[in-house]
């Protein structure tokens, strides 16, 4: 099943890196488009804008232009009504367009302050214009001293002409450039309206592009992702199975195990009643034997060899005693993993236990020992307390308090602390203690069954440890020790707080 | 003790030995009955079934019985032992190295009247036979019907 899972993720995972580093990319050369053209737009805009601002100035040079024309015609022609008539509206109209022109050539020189060549024209056309002016106001001034009508009009009335001429040319030019400007202007307007229809145009296009790639590549990613729920679906109805499957599994082959070590633990006690049985069969006709040898002895010592008497006295009881020995250690340990298999298979039953009892009731029945070794065993501050299998618990502190206290460091007054505190849904307790401590490379080996650690000073088997580890796992806890070597050791046991349901 | 007959000692015991080191002890015990030893379940019930002078046919008997045997449960035994209205009043002692607390109760609800674990420890165990020899020799053992 776990092949099927890596095959999946293998099979769904890599398109879609690709794809997803697609879909990035796409989205970013959309914006990037986008941006692009906004950024074009706006720019051919204000250039648009420019444009037409710089057209409108031409506009009104040309204009300007075209009124001094006119300001021009119309003094020269009130010029020469005044002069043949004597009229003062004529005056009168001469003097508003003579003030007029120049105001007129000032207006064209600011709004051309940024073309030279027209600026050189104005430069050209203010003399002449000065010198007509001048010379029209002559003309009339001495045709108002002329009250006796002396001078004919019109030697007054004849202007210079050359001078007329050179302004003609002067404001044609200055139309003609004005006229030059204004159709570069209108060109160029022309030419930024047409690139900004393009620029909208290809930008539209692109955006429409990629709205339909976006469509797609979405199209695809959500039937990609239908697939792999429905493939994942059906994987997790595979798991779920396979989950109960290996859990039957487990659970039989943690009973075969249990049923095991039962029946293994009988089998073996049977021949070991028979080894202890007949050694004691054995120590009782040995003993006629050593009477029989020590009336020889008395009586008469010449029968006597002294491997006979070597073996009845000294060998015969010495061996007896080790097979003593070796049978009772061998019975301990069947005694214990018969302890262990039938700890494993007994039923569980969650109730509240109060851990400050327990804990108290375990010290209590340390009592004797804490007070023959001259330790102390304080709890500090609270302990949480459990919902769960009570002589399960008492048994694993009871075991781990008096491992405490069993190793202890001679010529340190022991003291040993259990405290506890909540972490989440589990509740860890220490219990620490100041004596030998224990080696980094034996924390795991102090777990084991039949394994010990350190110096073999104190009797046992090496089982009260593989038993608390059992029960606490059976628990739904942890076990674990940290100590090192003559500092001490700290055995931290963290429990549910509710047993879990079998 | 009313009964003609000599009580029969019928020890169904698979190992060898420790058949030896019941009947070694139970004589120390002063019980010069005699015992009739079967290693496996079939021949014993054999015996006990249809034996001309097994306990079915002939005079009251005793039974040692072991749990642990090669060709059946010993529990199977004591059922069909006092499933037989000719045997159920037979005293059964159960003699074993199953010390499971489930084992013993499920023995007593058969209809065994003594349960007794065989302890490694031989100076229990010799005393433990003694003590069953002493209940013998007191023991009011039922008639058989003819």
């Amino acid at each position: 099943m776990s092949n099927a899972v890596a095959e999946l993720l293998a099979r769904h995972d890599r398109p879609d890196l690709n794809f997803r580093r697609l879909l990035v990319g796409a989205v970013a050369l959309a914006i990037l488009v986008l941006l692009s053209a906004s950024v074009a737009t706006m720019i051919l805009l204000s250039q648009s804008q420019d444009i037409t601002r710089w057209v409108n100035h031409t506009y009104q040079a040309e204009h300007v232009v075209a009124d001094m024309r006119v300001l021009i015609a119309r003094d020269e022609s009130a010029r020469r009504g005044y002069l043949i008539t004597h009229d003062g509206v004529y005056m009168n109209a001469y003097r508003e367009s003579a003030t007029a022109l120049p105001r007129e050539l000032e207006r064209f020189g600011a709004l051309t302050a940024d073309n030279p060549r027209q600026q050189d024209a104005e430069a050209r056309l203010q003399p002449l214009i000065t010198a007509k002016l001048n010379e029209q106001a002559n003309s009339l001034q001495a045709a108002a001293n002329d009250a006796r009508g002396q001078i004919d009009p019109a030697t007054l009335i004849r202007e210079n002409r050359a001078s007329a001429l050179q302004i003609r040319d002067a404001l044609n030019a200055m139309m003609a450039e004005e006229g030059r400007l204004l159709s570069e202007r209108t060109e160029a307007q022309a030419v930024n309206a047409t690139m900004l229809l393009a620029v909208v145009l290809s930008s539209s296009v692109l955006v429409a592009l990629l709205a339909i790639g976006a469509f797609l590549l979405v199209r695809r990613y959500a039937a990609d992702l239908d697939q792999s729920q429905t493939a994942l679906k059906v994987l997790n109805a595979g798991l779920e199975d396979e989950v109960g499957r290996r859990t039957a599994d487990l659970t039989r082959a943690n009973e075969e195990i249990q049923r095991f070590a039962y029946i293994v633990s009988h089998d073996l006690r049977s021949p070991l009643v028979n080894v202890m049985g007949f050694t004691a069969e054995l120590e009782t006709a040995a003993k006629p034997l050593r009477e029989l040898v020590a009336r020889v002895k008395a009586e008469a010592p010449a029968l006597l060899t002294r491997q006979a008497t070597e073996a009845v006295e000294l060998d015969l009881p010495e061996s007896i005693t080790f097979i003593r020995s070796s049978t009772q250690k061998m019975d301990r340990l069947i005694n214990a993993i018969l302890r262990l298999s039938r700890e494993g298979r007994r039923n569980l039953t969650a109730e509240p236990v109060d851990m400050a009892a327990v804990l108290q009731g375990v010290i209590a029945s340390l009592k004797q020992q804490t007070e023959a070794r001259g330790a102390s065993i304080a709890i500090e501050g609270p302990l949480p307390d459990l919902v769960n299998d009570r002589l399960a618990v008492e048994q694993v502190f009871s075991n781990v308090v008096e491992n405490a206290l069993k190793y202890l460091k001679p010529g340190r007054s022991g003291r040993i602390v259990i405290r506890g505190r909540t972490e989440g849904a589990m509740r860890l307790y220490e219990v620490e203690d100041n004596g030998r401590g224990i080696d980094a490379k034996d924390h795991e080996r102090v777990f084991e069954l039949f394994r010990r650690a350190g110096a073999q000073d104190q009797p046992g088997e090496g089982i009260g440890l593989a038993h608390v580890r059992a029960l606490v796992h059976r628990l739904g806890g942890t076990i674990t020790v940290a100590s090192e070597l003559d500092r001490g050791a700290t055995f931290r046991i963290c429990l549910p707080e509710v047993l879990a349901k079998a | 003790m009313t009964s003609h007959y000599p009580v029969t000692i019928v020890m169904i015991e698979d190992d060898e030995g420790h058949a030896r080191l019941i009947e070694r002890n139970i004589r120390r015990a002063g019980i010069s009955n005699n015992v009739r030893h079967f290693s496996d379940g079939t021949t014993a019930l054999d015996y006990l079934f249809n034996g001309s002078d097994g306990p079915t046919m002939n005079g009251p008997a005793l039974i040692l019985l072991d749990l642990n045997l090669p060709d059946m449960s010993g529990t199977d035994i004591l059922a069909k032992i006092k499933s037989q209205p000719k045997l159920k009043r037979t005293p059964v002692v159960v003699l074993t190295t199953t010390d499971d607390k489930t084992e013993i109760q499920r023995c007593y609800d058969l209809g065994a009247n003594v349960y007794v674990t065989k302890p490694v420890d031989y100076e229990a165990f010799a005393d433990a036979i003694r003590q069953l020899g002493l209940f013998i020799s007191v023991i009011q053992l039922p008639e058989v019907e003819a």
